[in-house]
């Protein structure tokens, strides 16, 4: 039993929704730490010294050569093993937006059983041809064993993002990854009644990017693993939310978003 | 073995089910949309020329490791992608490579170049890599000109095209441009300037090197090195004692400019009022009409911590935190390169910010924008790009600036007319904030530098760009503009920079910090050396992107991304290795000392010596003329128009570029990053009615909140400036009440971007031009006194004009207003949109027979001719501010549900929107604000621009116990927000305006539409 998991909330090359990352963390009861990614590869500190990982949004290295992939690259190269020992010691991550992206070029996710680092999926433009900032609502599967997003239905947030249209190559795989449950959340029409996600695609900008089958959000096979493009953390208050001042809101104040940082600092106090 | 010849690795999305090649069918969109042309398809190949000891071995993992997703992408190295009939089945129409001129950031092959460190660390020691892309046509028009097509996709200042046509693709002769390789620069050995001239050899020195003085600081300078003392000093260094060196008179010409001195804000001006018979002297507006109020507004309040003197003000926020705010414009860099200009000019305001105090985090962006229209189809002047092309170029530059910055755009403006064909105007705010203490207990908002303390250099390397930015936005655009006043923004070098510096504020590692912007090291050295009484810098020791710059290009060159800060001795070494970290650079150029001197060497040798008193208060006093004769302007014709045209009319007036929505651009901007946004660009049922102000809650779980806001009317100056002045500040503060802002916690930025107002041959009618910045100055003066709003930073552009083959182009005198203030709690904080139906609508304030310059006969002048003269609005400052404060009492009581404020376009405009963001209709009658006003018409009721109006909802059972608050002042109640899509809006039983909500919705979000998905 971990009391107050810590969490590597990792910085650096342009990463920079860092702050309100360990924000969320802390909300949800995390100790949060700021690590820059060279301190894990010279050795000044290792991921062994915690229980969560977190790569926050941002624009790692101008989103140049692909989203993700430079930051992903340095992840691969310059701390392999410290990343795959850490998956393999059943250590939850999250990887939000450019967090995704980098988790998906480095192969992580949707990933395999040997954490291989072997990619097969990938994050492109948005079918719109540019980045926006947009309020959507996303739809997590039930089904999933995702640890991140136990027993969340809705949640509304935004996505910021010019490249968060998820593509496999082969639709098979896609199949593949439904049967898994990995496909963790997806991109619904508030209007429809829940549960309503669906692979038929839905119209912009109900679905921001034209992400095949809708998907916001992916899960490695163990669960512990998890991405999504939209911005969990930018709602962790009410006074965040996109129509706020037409809701009736009463005491509670706490965001939608952060049921998913308070899974995942729920699993790790209760299995590391 | 060494491969010399750079390879060339080519890439393009594969054609997968669901995928697009996106950047293609962005390109065919967009001149769909800016053109009306029709083109088939466009595709794209994204290419790199990497030079570096590759070879065979390398290529593979070069290309699906680093250059190319392998999962979406094809690509290939030293082979023509084109070649590849499975890839490209059909011959295109054209082929049209573009690619960056030499010397040109190029931040696409700088993330190459770390990529390929990353996976070749041996091999990449001295590589290179430069980008670029292919665009593939099919199915163009026939009488297509290739040329043209290539002129819309490359700006030639910064980029190179090379076109394959139809023959060309053929026979696979594919574009290929080469390694853009950098020219050689040749060290000049420093050089005299003899100044022993007559005063007509003065000014051509200042001209022909593009120095920007004029014959007396020419002459002031002359009479420095006469000086027989100075002479001894500089015999003593080994410097040449009678005259200047190139150096020293660079370095003179980037203090002395415009730019940064704000020579005509300090001169002293003889102002003429032919009106009132005034004959007057002003010594330096800026210290009589901007200081003066402030620092008497500051021995009222505790909370004003930093005027003036740094990079942005400072207030105080809380206890535990201070907020700062600054605003710059970029107008003549975003002239030349839209998409440079205008990115650098984020990511420069943003180091203003990083630079106050020991360095304070952006966490906010304002950007308000002004250009010719967007439609314009009259000549454009050789040289100036259409206004259109401008828009889209310094929306791209500042969305990519702000966003991959991570800081969110809240808050701005875009207006166009006319004028700015030839300037466009590119206001760029920061807010930032900071701790009140450092852990050391050193206030974080002072600087405290000691004589000893090692100056570094930190940040990106310096370069030929940017040489002369300060002296040539101190002078109007012409032919001769020079490109290398032009440079892109390199906004991850910069983020590392500031994550780096941030920290080693927290840490206690800096005893002072300031960017470098216009003037290069020059300027950021030379300010700084002021407060310990000088500096000592060599410049061997400043690294350079390419060998060969001069001493004085080095001292003065705006290179981007670079930041001169001061740290102890014995502190160095974790600066240093806090800097490795974080793979920033940072150097040591020099200590500073206390020697009275700003001492230059180049190695060994001296090459300036300036006596820092000398130096920023030396340059002497303009002496200008000024003279006021309020202007005739034509009176408007009104139509005849019943309530169904009243409603056209309406639909007209929201299509207009400067009411339509902005939605299509602003949304492109993150507006959300830190998580902390409350009252965003967006409000209503549908996220897509516009907010009035912005509001955010910094520290994450906290409920204490800031607002900001701005006002810009630069309509109202052709009537007078006094009153242009007065509505942008008024605009500003009703914007900030709107949202519940704390008038008693509001702080101001004045931004001036004014046509040249000194009277020559070029500007014959300086004195008018002088006379409307008197008067706006007036204005400023006596409006932020009334509201108690000090001015806490500010900026100048003084020459915003361009001579284009003769043809000058002046902007209208502009003021950008921005404010900056306290939210008590964002939990009350109040949106525009009205919420519910049967909820209460009023309108709070007084409505005058105001139309001059408004928007509404402004529409009636381009519709069909006419003037837009008439009473332009006046100012009640005690009026308003009791509204003001009353209005917000009631919104903390939580009576008011939805508050938007009355600007361009008044009344009519005001409460359409307010309904977009309800989805609603509504049903007003409107004779009770009639009473009010004896000269009131229908036209100045539902179109006119009175100040100090503000269209609020209130709960139906809230409606009595709010008009009991609001007692004292104008308040009328008008009707009910209801179902439906019909606007009906009646005077004494007569409907006078009817329209449908979802017709007048389309008209306002037509406009603008940007054009794809």
């Amino acid at each position: 039993m971990v009391e107050i998991p810590q969490v590597a909330v990792l910085t650096g090359f342009g990463i920079n929704c860092d702050v309100e990352t360990m924000a969320v963390f802390e909300m949800a009861g995390a100790k949060a730490h700021r690590i820059h990614i060279n301190s894990l590869v010279n050795g000044d500190d290792s991921l062994e010294n915690y229980h969560i990982m977190a790569i926050p949004g941002g624009f790692s290295f101008g989103d140049h050569l692909g989203s993700g992939r430079l930051l992903g690259n340095r992840l691969r190269f310059g701390i392999r093993e410290q990343v795959r020992q850490f998956v393999k010691d059943g250590k939850p991550v999250i990887g939000i937006c450019n967090g995704f992206q980098v988790l998906v070029k480095m192969g992580l996710l949707p990933g395999d059983d040997d954490v291989s680092l072997q990619q097969t999926a990938s994050l492109t433009l948005n079918d719109s041809g540019h980045y926006e900032d947009r309020w959507v609502t996303l739809e997590f599967n039930s089904d999933s064993h995702c640890v991140w997003t136990k027993g969340l239905s809705r949640m509304r947030t935004p996505v910021r993002h010019g490249e968060g249209k998820f593509v496999v190559p082969d639709q098979t795989v896609l199949d593949q990854y439904e049967q898994q449950q990995q496909v963790v959340a997806r991109y619904i029409d508030p209007k429809d009644e829940y549960p309503s996600a669906t692979n038929k695609p839905l119209s912009y900008p109900l679905c921001p990017n034209a992400s095949m089958r809708n998907i916001a959000g992916v899960c490695d096979p163990s669960g512990l693993v998890f991405g999504l493009m939209p911005h969990p953390e930018a709602n962790h208050s009410k006074w965040l939310g996109a129509t706020w001042t037409r809701e009736d809101i009463g005491e509670d104040w706490k965001g939608e978003g952060i049921a998913v940082f308070e899974n995942g600092v729920k699993y790790a106090k209760e299995n590391l | 073995m060494t491969v010399l010849q750079p390879q060339r690795v080519e890439v393009t999305p594969k054609s997968l089910t669901g995928l697009k090649d996106t950047r293609g069918e962005s390109i065919r969109r967009q001149l769909a949309s800016d053109h009306g042309l029709e083109i088939a398809e466009v595709r794209s190949i994204t290419g790199y020329l990497v030079k570096g000891n590759f070879n065979d071995s390398h290529h593979e993992k070069m290309v699906s490791d680093l250059f190319c997703d392998p999962i979406i992408e094809h690509g290939v190295v030293n082979q023509y992608i084109l070649n590849d009939t499975n890839i490209f089945p059909e011959k295109p129409d054209v082929a049209i490579q573009i690619g960056f001129k030499p010397g040109v950031t190029d931040n696409a092959a700088q993330a190459g170049l770390d990529g390929l460190k990353t996976l070749f660390p041996a091999q990449s020691e001295d590589a290179e890599v430069s980008t670029t892309m292919t665009y593939i046509f099919y199915g163009i028009p026939n009488d297509l000109d290739c040329q043209w097509l290539a002129n819309q996709l490359h700006n030639p200042m910064i980029e190179r095209a090379i076109i394959s046509d139809q023959e060309s693709c053929e026979n696979n002769q594919w574009p290929t441009l080469d390694f853009p390789e950098p020219p050689v620069n040749i060290f000049g050995i420093p050089t005299t300037i003899d100044l022993e001239v007559d005063d007509e050899s003065l000014i051509e020195l200042s001209d022909k090197g593009l120095l920007a003085l004029n014959l007396e600081e020419m002459q002031t300078i002359q009479a420095h090195y006469r000086d027989p003392m100075v002479r001894a000093t500089r015999e003593r260094e080994g410097l040449p004692p009678a005259a200047p060196t190139d150096v020293e008179l660079e370095c003179l010409a980037q203090t002395w400019s415009e730019h940064c001195k704000h020579k005509i804000f300090a001169a002293n001006i003889h102002h003429v009022d032919t009106e009132t018979g005034e004959d007057s002297h002003i010594d330096s507006l800026f210290k009589t009409h901007i200081m003066k109020p402030t620092f008497d507004i500051a021995e009222k309040v505790d909370w004003l911590l930093s005027l003036f003197h740094d990079n942005s003000g400072v207030i105080e926020w809380n206890s535990e935190w201070s907020l700062c705010i600054k605003a710059e414009t970029h107008n003549s860099p975003s002239a030349l390169d839209p998409f440079g200009g205008a990115m650098t000019g984020i990511v420069g305001v943003n180091r203003d910010i990083l630079g106050t105090g020991l360095g304070a985090r952006p966490i906010a962006n304002t950007d308000v924008f002004c250009f010719g229209p967007p439609d314009y189809d009259g000549e454009i002047p050789e040289g100036l790009f259409h206004p259109g092309r401008v828009f889209r170029g310094v929306h791209a530059g500042v969305r990519s600036g702000g966003n991959e910055s991570g800081i969110p755009t809240v808050n701005g403006a875009i207006v166009f007319e006319e004028r700015y064909l030839g300037k466009p105007l590119v206001y760029c705010g920061t807010v930032g904030i900071m701790p009140r203490r450092l852990a050391d207990g050193r206030e974080s908002h002072d600087k405290t530098p000691s004589p000893g303390d090692v100056i570094y250099m930190v940040g990106g390397r310096v370069g030929s760009d940017g040489i002369h930015g300060a002296t040539f936005s101190s002078l109007e655009l012409t032919e001769e503009s020079p490109s290398s006043a032009v440079q892109i923004g390199d906004p991850i070098t910069q983020k590392k920079m500031v994550d780096m510096l941030l920290k080693a504020r927290d840490d206690g590692l800096l005893q002072v910090t300031t960017d470098n912007g216009a003037g290069g090291l020059s300027s950021s050295i030379g300010e700084m050396a002021e407060l310990t009484g000088g500096a000592k810098v060599d410049l061997s020791q400043v690294p350079l992107k390419q060998v060969g710059l001069s001493s004085w290009e080095i001292l003065v060159s705006e290179s981007q991304e670079r930041m001169t800060v001061g740290v102890r001795p014995e502190d160095c070494q974790e600066f240093e290795k806090l800097a490795n970290l974080h793979e920033v650079e940072a150097t040591a150029v020099g200590t500073f000392t206390d020697s009275g001197d700003f001492h230059i060497l180049h190695g060994e040798q001296s090459v300036a010596l300036l006596p820092i008193e000398f130096l920023h208060d030396g340059v002497p006093q303009l002496q200008l003329e000024s003279e006021w004769t309020p202007p005739i302007n034509e009176e408007p014709s009104y139509p005849q128009a019943n309530a169904t045209d009243m409603g056209d009319i309406l639909s007209r007036l929201l299509g207009r570029p400067n009411i339509a929505s902005k939605e299509w651009w602003v949304r492109s901007y993150d507006h959300e990053v830190i998580a902390q946004t409350v009252i965003k660009p967006f409000c209503g049922v549908n996220h897509d009615a516009p907010g009035d102000a912005a509001v955010i809650a910094p520290i994450h779980g906290e409920t204490q909140g800031a607002v900001i806001s701005c006002g810009i009317i630069p309509r109202y100056s052709d009537i007078d400036t006094y009153a242009m002045v007065a509505g942008c500040i008024d605009e500003a503060v009703r914007n900030a009440v709107c949202v519940g802002v704390d008038l008693d916690r509001m702080a101001g930025l004045d931004n001036f971007c004014w046509p040249d107002s000194v009277e020559s041959e070029k500007t014959p009618d300086g004195r008018y031009k002088l006379a409307q910045l008197v008067r706006a100055n007036r204005a400023l003066d006596d409006v932020c006194r009334a509201y108690q709003l000090p001015c806490i930073s500010g900026k100048d552009s003084m020459k915003n004009d361009v001579i284009m083959n003769g043809e000058k182009i002046s902007v209208p005198p502009t003021l950008l207003f921005t404010l900056l203030g306290n939210h008590e709690d964002v939990r009350k904080a109040v949106s525009s949109d009205f919420k519910n139906s049967g909820d209460v609508i009023y309108l709070l304030g007084q409505t005058h027979q105001e139309l001059g310059a408004s928007e509404l006969v402004t529409m009636f002048r381009d519709e069909c001719g006419g003037g837009i003269g008439g009473i332009v609005p006046a100012i009640d400052t005690t009026r308003n501010l009791a509204l003001y404060r009353d209005l917000t009492a009631a919104m903390r009581q939580e009576l008011v549900v939805s508050a938007h404020d009355c600007s361009d376009g008044g009344f009519a405009v005001a409460l359409a929107e307010a309904c977009f963001g309800a989805d609603s209709g509504c049903s007003v009658d409107i004779s009770e604000i009639f009473n009010d006003s004896n000269s009131l018409d229908k036209w100045g009721a539902l179109f006119g621009e009175s100040l100090g109006r503000i269209l609020v909802s209130v709960k139906h059972e809230d409606s009595l116990q709010f008009e009991e608050a609001m007692a004292n002042n104008a308040c009328f109640r008008l009707g009910e927000v209801c179902n439906g899509d019909e606007i009906t809006i009646t005077k004494s039983g007569e409907t006078i305006l009817q329209a449908s909500m979802s017709a007048l919705k389309q008209s306002w979000q037509a406009t603008l539409d940007g054009g794809g998905a």
